[in-house]
Formats: C-alpha cells, sequence, structure tokens
C-alpha cells in the first residue's frame, strides 16, 4: 500500500495497544455517563486545551476539552460536515480548523449524530485567551448553545530560562517572574469565584491538592515511557501506540483512572521490553514528529516504517506529559503550582528559544535521525518559530522536513504529495 | 478622487503629505537633527512616556515595493503581509539605522512571535543589525483586575525607559507629553469630523494622510499643521458620493482609499489604526498618570483583532452610525484572519440598521487592479448610488 488511504481522507492507523484499546473503551464509556450527568440538569463545561481543568476536576463539574473533541470529531471523518454548517452560515470554513470544529458542529440541527451522541448542551464555554480568534469562536460558540462565556487572559513570558524541563517539576518560580505567576494565580482565583457561582459548588483546595499528586503520579508513568522508548532501539512503541494512548487519558487527567491506565500503559511497554518486542522489526531510522497530531490520518506514518524502517518514535503528547506536568510539593501552594504548569504550556511549546531548546534535548535523547515538523499554514497560535527551531536542529546535525498541513481538516491534505515529501526526506536526507 | 488640487494647494496639507510620501527620508532629517527615535510596532505602545522621556515615537511600516527574502526565511506563512513587509525593513537593517530601540506591543498575536523571533535574531545571529526589542504584554479584557495588571506593566515600561535615559521620568513629565498627544489626538478629531456628516469636506485618502503622518512626526509640530488644514479645508469642496465606513485591516498608504474612491465612493471613517481608531480618546491628566494611560488604550474603541465578537458589532454599528455612512466595506488581509469570525453578524447587525455592506477577504496589501474584486468594488458604489455608475448612467 504506496501511501493509499483507506478511505477517501486518510489512513486508519492499526490500534496495536491494550493501553489504546482500553482509553477508547473508557472514553466512549465516560462519554455516555456525561450525557447521563447532563441530561439529569449538571452543569457541563466545554473547555479549551490550555484551560486549567484540575479546577474543574476538584469542583467535580463535568467538562469536554475542545481539542480533543476536535480530535474525535476529525477521526470519526465529521471535519467535512461541520465545516459545511459553517459555511452556510457564512464564516469562512477554511480558518482555525483544530479550534472551530465544536462551533462548526454547533450548527448542525441533529446534534445526536455527532460522535457517540453528540456533544452534549454546555452551560458554559471557557478558554484562554491565547491566540486573537480563540475569544470570538469561544463567545459564538457559546452563543449557540446558550452557554455562558468565560475568557482568561494570557500573558507573555519576557524572560527565556535554560533548559525550562528541568525546572518545571521543583523549580518552576525559576521560571517565571513572580509578577506574572501572581498574575495567573488572581486569573484561577476570579475563575473560582465564578464557578461557585454560576454551580453552586465550594472548592475545596484539599481537593485540588489530591487532584494535582494524581497528575503527578500518571505523569510520572508517562516519562518512564518516554524514557524507554528514548533509551531503546528499536523501539518498544511508535507515535501511533503512544498518541492514543496517552491523550485520551491526558483528558481524564486528575482521576484515578488515569493514573491506572498511565500505569497500565507503562506496564505493557516494559513488558514489551522484557519480551523482546520491536514496534518497527527493520528500524534504522528513528523520526521526531513536531507539531500537532495528524488526528484524521494517524496510519500515514505507517507507510513509512514498512518501507524504509523509519519508525516515528517522538511526538510531543507523550514528551511533555513527562517534562511538562508535573509539578512536586503542590501542598505548600497547590494554586500556584497550577499556576505554574497552565501559563508554562505555551511558553514550553509555542515560543523560542523554550521549544527549540527541548525540541534539540529531546532529539539527543530519543536517538533522533530526523525531524518531520508539522506547520499549519493558517494557524498563529501554532507559529513557534520555526525557522529558530530548523536551524537550531539542523546545526546539531538533525535535518529537519517542514510539512504545511492542517492536522484536523482532511480537505487539505494531499496523501500522495505528503508521502513523496517524507520520502525523498528520507532519501536523500537521512539515508543518504 | 483620490487626493483633490483643493487640498495640495494647502501648504500644511502637502507638509503632511511629503512626511507621509518619505517617511524615511524625514525620519533620517530628525536623526541628523540629534532627535532620538523609537521605532513601535504595534498600536498600543504609549507615546506619551516616549515624548516624556525625550524620544520621537515612529511607527514601523511596510513597503509594498520592498523584495521580502529576509522575512520569507524567518516566517511562516501565517504573518499577513503587512506584518511581513514591516518584519523585512526591521532584519533587513533599516531601522538599525534609524532607531535606537523598537518597542511593541501585544496588538495583535502576531507581533508575541515578532518580538520573539527578534529577540532570538538577537541571541543566534548577534551581528544582524537588528534594534535591541522591548516588549509590552497589555491585556484587553475589561475587568478591574487586568487594569491592575495592565498599570504594573505601564510601570515597567517607565522603569525601562529610565534605564534607557539614566535617569527617573518625573509624574509632571508625563503629563505634559500626555497633553501634547492630547492636543494632537483633539486636533485630528475636530479634522475627521471634517469627513463626517452630509456635507464631507475630506474624502478617505486626504484623511489618511493627515492622521498616518501622526505616525512619525513631532505631535506639536504635527498640530500646528492639522489645525491649519482645518481652516484650509472649509474652503474645499463638498465630497460627493455614497458615504462609506471602512472596517479590518490597517491602511499604511492610500492605495486602497484611492482606488474606492475613484469609482465616486467616499470613505467617511474607519476602525483601523491609520485611521480614526488612532485618535480615539486621550489620557485623562487629571488622574495618576499611569491609571490614566491605561485607561487611555485599554478603554478606547474596540480592536477588531483582540475584542469579542459581541464587542465588535457594538462597535461597528455605533461607529457607522456616528458617521452616517451609507454602506460598509470589510477589509481583511490574508492570514489576518481573527476579524473574520466578526463579519457574519456584523453583518446582521447592519442589515437591521438598513446598511449595505461589502466584504473583500484573503487580500493583499491592496486589491488588484485586474482581479474580479475591483468589478465588485464597483457594483457595491454603484449600488449605493442606487444603480447610477461613475458616469451617470444607469445599470
Amino acid at each position: 500500500m504506496k501511501g493509499k488511504a483507506d478511505n477517501e481522507s486518510g489512513m486508519r492507523s492499526k490500534k496495536t495497544m491494550e493501553a489504546a484499546s482500553l482509553a477508547s473503551k473508557y472514553q466512549k464509556q465516560w462519554f455516555k455517563e456525561l450525557h447521563q450527568r447532563v441530561d439529569s440538569g449538571e452543569p457541563f463545561a466545554y473547555l479549551n486545551a490550555d484551560v486549567p481543568m484540575e479546577i474543574f476536576r476538584a469542583m467535580d463539574i463535568p467538562f469536554v476539552v475542545n481539542q480533543w473533541w476536535a480530535a474525535i470529531c476529525s477521526a470519526k471523518q465529521m471535519s467535512k460536515r461541520y465545516f459545511g454548517f459553517l459555511k452556510e452560515a457564512e464564516y469562512r470554513d477554511d480558518l482555525c480548523s483544530y479550534c472551530a470544529t465544536a462551533f462548526a458542529g454547533s450548527f448542525d440541527p441533529n446534534q445526536e449524530e455527532g460522535p457517540w451522541g453528540g456533544l452534549p448542551k454546555p452551560s458554559m464555554a471557557i478558554t484562554r485567551l491565547t491566540c486573537d480568534s480563540q475569544g470570538k469562536i469561544f463567545e459564538l460558540f457559546s452563543k449557540n448553545y446558550g452557554a455562558d462565556f468565560y475568557p482568561m487572559e494570557n500573558t507573555v513570558p519576557l524572560e527565556a530560562p535554560d533548559k525550562w524541563w528541568e525546572k518545571a517539576a521543583d523549580r518552576w518560580e525559576e521560571l517565571y517572574s513572580e509578577e506574572r505567576l501572581d498574575a495567573a494565580v488572581e486569573e484561577l482565583k476570579r475563575l473560582i469565584a465564578f464557578l461557585e457561582l454560576k454551580t453552586g459548588k465550594m472548592f475545596d483546595e484539599n481537593k485540588l491538592i489530591h487532584v494535582m499528586n494524581l497528575i503527578n503520579e500518571q505523569e510520572m508513568y508517562y516519562k518512564k515511557v518516554r524514557d524507554i522508548i528514548a533509551e531503546q532501539s528499536p523501539a518498544p512503541a511508535v507515535i501511533t501506540d503512544t498518541i492514543n494512548a496517552v491523550m485520551q487519558a491526558q483528558w481524564q487527567r486528575g482521576t484515578e483512572w488515569a493514573v491506572d491506565h498511565a500505569k497500565f500503559f507503562y506496564d505493557e511497554i516494559k513488558g514489551r521490553v522484557e519480551s523482546g518486542y520491536k514496534a518497527v522489526p527493520n528500524e534504522k531510522i528513528r523520526l521526531m514528529w513536531i507539531g500537532r497530531g495528524l488526528w484524521f490520518n494517524l496510519g500515514f506514518y505507517q507507510y513509512f516504517e514498512e518501507k524504509y524502517g523509519a519508525a516515528f518514535v517522538w511526538s510531543m503528547y507523550l514528551a511533555m506529559g513527562a517534562d511538562a506536568y508535573i509539578r512536586n510539593h503542590v501542598e505548600k501552594d497547590p494554586l500556584r503550582a497550577l499556576a505554574s504548569r497552565f501559563i508554562g504550556m505555551e511558553d514550553f511549546l509555542h515560543m523560542p528559544p523554550w521549544n527549540a531548546q527541548w525540541f534539540i534535548s529531546e532529539a539527543k535523547h530519543n536517538q533522533i535521525d530526523g525531524v518531520v515538523y508539522l506547520v499549519p499554514e493558517n494557524c498563529m497560535q501554532a507559529v513557534e518559530g520555526s525557522y529558530f527551531i530548523t536551524k537550531m536542529l539542523e546545526d546539531e546535525g538533525i535535518p529537519v522536513l517542514q510539512l504545511k498541513a492542517d492536522p484536523v481538516d482532511s480537505r487539505k491534505w494531499n496523501q500522495e504529495t505528503m508521502t513523496e515529501a517524507v520520502s525523498d526526506f528520507i532519501e536523500k536526507r537521512i539515508q543518504k | 478622487m483620490a487626493i483633490r488640487d483643493k487640498a495640495l494647494q494647502s501648504e500644511a496639507f502637502n507638509q503632511l503629505k511629503h512626511v507621509y510620501d518619505n517617511r524615511d527620508s524625514y525620519l533620517k532629517t530628525c536623526r541628523e537633527k540629534g532627535r532620538k527615535l523609537i521605532a513601535t510596532m504595534g498600536c498600543d505602545v504609549p507615546d506619551e512616556i516616549l515624548i516624556a522621556a525625550g524620544y520621537l515615537p515612529v511607527r514601523v511600516y511596510g513597503d509594498i515595493e520592498n523584495d521580502l527574502k529576509d522575512a520569507d526565511q524567518y516566517l511562516e506563512y501565517s504573518f499577513d503581509p503587512v506584518i511581513r513587509s514591516q518584519f523585512q525593513r526591521i532584519v533587513d537593517g533599516t531601522y538599525h539605522e534609524l532607531c535606537e530601540r523598537i518597542v511593541i506591543s501585544n496588538s495583535t498575536d502576531a507581533l508575541i512571535r515578532i518580538y520573539f523571533y527578534l529577540r532570538e535574531i538577537h541571541n543566534i545571529e548577534p551581528n544582524k543589525k537588528v534594534p535591541p526589542v522591548y516588549f509590552i504584554d497589555w491585556l484587553f479584557t475589561r475587568t478591574r483586575m487586568h487594569q491592575v495588571r495592565n498599570e504594573g506593566t505601564v510601570e515597567r515600561f517607565i522603569e525601562e525607559v529610565e534605564g534607557w535615559i539614566g535617569r527617573e521620568l518625573q509624574p509632571e513629565e508625563i503629563i505634559k507629553a500626555s497633553e501634547i498627544c492630547n492636543n494632537n489626538r483633539r486636533a485630528l478629531r475636530e479634522f475627521s469630523k471634517l469627513r463626517k456628516g452630509q456635507f464631507s469636506k475630506i474624502n478617505g485618502s486626504e484623511a489618511l494622510v493627515v492622521i498616518g503622518s501622526a505616525l512619525f512626526m513631532d505631535k506639536e509640530e504635527h498640530t500646528k499643521l492639522v489645525k491649519q488644514v482645518i481652516e484650509d479645508a472649509d474652503k474645499w469642496d463638498v465630497v460627493e458620493g455614497p458615504k462609506i465606513f471602512m472596517t479590518g485591516s490597517v491602511q499604511e498608504n492610500t492605495t486602497l482609499y484611492d482606488l474606492i474612491e475613484e469609482v465616486g465612493a467616499v470613505i467617511v471613517s474607519e476602525d483601523h489604526d491609520w485611521g480614526d481608531r488612532h485618535i480615539d480618546r486621550d489620557v485623562d491628566t487629571k488622574m495618576d498618570p499611569v491609571k490614566a494611560i491605561v485607561d487611555r488604550y485599554m478603554l478606547r474603541m474596540f480592536s477588531s483583532k483582540k475584542a469579542f465578537v459581541s464587542q465588535r458589532v457594538e462597535s461597528l454599528v455605533k461607529a457607522v452610525e456616528e458617521s452616517e455612512a451609507e454602506g460598509v466595506l470589510f477589509y481583511f488581509r490574508i492570514y489576518e484572519d481573527s476579524p473574520s469570525w466578526d463579519y457574519p453578524e456584523q453583518k446582521a447587525a447592519l442589515r437591521t440598521i438598513g446598511k449595505e455592506e461589502v466584504c473583500f477577504e484573503k487580500q493583499g496589501l491592496s486589491i488588484q487592479e485586474d482581479s474580479g474584486d475591483k468589478d465588485r468594488m464597483i457594483k457595491f458604489v454603484n449600488d449605493l448610488k442606487g444603480g447610477v455608475n461613475n458616469e451617470g448612467k444607469s445599470g
């Protein structure tokens, strides 16, 4: 199969890990229960991915994450239908596909035909203002569902600390200016006040501590998994194994289930190593995928495994879990620890030199031979200094291929062109 | 129509136009005369503080004639053509020759990236001739909490500027600079009134020249000339044609306005930052200067980039009604996408007040002469005229 899609849009990946299957089963069940909770009148929050969901978890307010839902809609091939509705409503259908899928879906007159019975009707929608469009999209989304719209401000780092990943878990105060962290804590307090008024539920800091510690436990397993994959060659798992296993559980972080699942995932990976399992038995090349996951076409990666023995072993999804989330000793000041996590995500991923330094460190740690870098065309939030990242990686002797594509919108994907680009990159710049 | 002969006969207008048309040479002259220039990027860098410190703040602008090879090397496709062109002039060394520093405000998220990229160029390509950069991180959500944080941001900017000049800035100096800026804005608002109402004396291109030149000139010198233009314009003919309000992307030159006005319309106001938005709201000089500056930049006319849809709808309807425009022209450059989310609701709201509109999306630096867009523009203007074309014929 020469990079050919098994449906009109993309290749479905083969799920080989039980952890991924378990997570899929769990999230379907969880979503069913979510429907039941919303049907029984509970408040339901729709959150952008960068909103500190830990507060909602601690307050037991059910929520769905925008980008998780976009990925589900994309994987279920719903993008075309939803963006058709958007166009009918006179909105452009070629913007912000990752963040606007749910808004597009809000125009669907048959909501129940969405994935797993459709998105329940939210009573509130919360986003951070991390790009110019996000607040506008969430306000429109809220209006369509009759939900309350709540924006959280975003601040920009003026300092650039070295090696953030070595400081994030214990020395996070060193990553940010004091006033920026203070402002983020105030932002959390304001959110809590809104939620208490909206839901009638009290925020209990002890519950937040519990949630934060569960997250630490979960992410520690990801760290162990990341380290195993980094150090084992051939690798016991590739990103098609890990993305689904990690991301589905990441949106459930702060629960006992997520900790158990992360442990199961770790045990499964460890078991693979012990049994001599190789994800790509003829692994000759180790590749890093920078950028958002190709949700509608996770099978894309497998063609290169078969043809070249090229294993995509690294994506940010597992590695961010390993390096960005853990905050030890949260008891001292849980809100400040949480603040240091949620404001950092943008910095870590999208701001040079924070991101470029980390990619180099991870590339070395993971014995990477080449990087395939997905640069979305119409998303300023995903614009992260591709020139600097590419230059800094290549200066370290690691070749980089930039792909221009949309991670969610299958309409913009040309399987043949993309397959050729990656093949060419492997043949001319890695195999040489 | 473009700029009329009557306007060109005004000595004051001509002086402003000379600066507007020859920005770099004007700035070079200022520099030669010993003025210290600070380049500003984004529309939310408080000129008041820079002027108080003795600097001449000058707005970074793009050059449509420029080869963008340097910018293309650093910037992803998602940067709009104006910011791309501005960045080119920074990395090609133009501003290194002219200015001491660049101050960037987060007036749009693309500028946050520009700040990081310039800082990285300093770090990894130190020989590149790029002035040092400073970033002002405003919060535009209108709550007390964010207002307080903005006050801290402005205080930190003042401290930074004090470091540049090697002394403390006194509150009286900031108040005096605020008065200078207020006088300039007041004069420009008086001038802008001449664009509006039944008997417009100023067309859109002329207005862009007068307002836009304020972004480069010494404010007191500019104010004197604007006052003279106001007097001179009394003798100018009334501008004929359907009145249009323009919303969306900034216009750093008159190309688009010329094109629209050549087909018989007149642009009576706009909400971008090289037009009427620049002159909205003063700094209250009776208040604490830091708080007053925060209020001016935080609470003025909503920005097309940073405001929510409902705010933009309300703001546009109000501005259109105040300008007495008959129609609205939406103009969005490619990759300058966030205002596109406002458009459908703004369009619906305009319909309720009986205003026609036309929308141009994914545009380059201006509408191409040979594109179908120009025909759409002509049709829109003709429709506003009641189906009469530029030669007075129906159809």
